[in-house]
């Protein structure tokens, strides 16, 4: 078996981050990593978007 | 290579830079170092006047290049001083390998370099305190959720 990419298995995965759109905690994690290092990608229940965290 | 198609005519062969244009490249931007900042961070420029406040509003001009944000409310300018004609600027960077340094250095320089009653502009960077989201103004914020990113 192959290793796991290990970005995928970082802590705060389930930390709900707020959305900037709409203000939603409704939210997941959807990568770890963005399009920058200090950034992540997440993903609102509530209006629907994909935003980014900074972090 | 291959002649079965036709490429694009390039306009001039013999087309050259600009010899009026002096083209300079980021990568010799001139700046200092410096271990820690002596004031409070990050600096805003709030109240200041003359050409101090004008070496302000050339750096509220420049943005982050990935974002649509001041660097100024970004968080990375530590402290301006100008004195007779010399301005400084202490900035930061968001971490310490950013691959923007060079670029984001030498227009800060060219910008406040540009500023009337500015001769000469001195930028030095700073890693101490390191920079941290809570930097952003509160300005800053509304842009990056403007934006489409949490903070």
């Amino acid at each position: 078996m192959r290793n796991r990419d290990p970005s995928v298995d970082t802590s705060g995965k389930y930390d709900q981050a707020e959305c900037p759109y709409c203000g939603s905690t409704d939210t997941e994690r959807d990568h770890p990593k963005g399009p920058s290092l200090c950034r992540s990608m997440h993903y609102c229940n509530e209006c629907e978007q994909p935003f980014e965290r900074f972090s | 290579m291959s002649s079965e198609y036709e490429r694009p005519e390039r306009d001039d062969d013999d087309a050259m830079a600009c010899g009026y244009t002096s083209y300079d490249s980021d990568d010799d931007v001139e700046y200092a170092e410096k271990e820690s900042a002596d004031n409070e961070v990050p600096a805003t420029g709030r109240g200041a006047e003359g050409v101090e406040r004008r070496v302000w509003e050339a750096l509220y001009r420049v943005e982050d290049p990935e974002m649509p944000i001041s660097i100024v409310d970004l968080g990375l300018i530590y402290g301006v001083d100008v004195d007779d004609g010399t301005a400084t600027v202490d900035m930061t960077l968001t971490y310490t390998g950013c691959p923007a340094r060079d670029m984001l250095l030498n227009e800060v320089k060219q910008s406040v370099a540009a500023v009337d009653g500015v001769e000469t502009a001195e930028i030095t960077l700073v890693w101490s305190p390191g920079w941290t989201v809570e930097m952003v103004t509160e300005q800053g914020k509304e842009s990056l959720r403007e934006f489409g990113l949490s903070v």
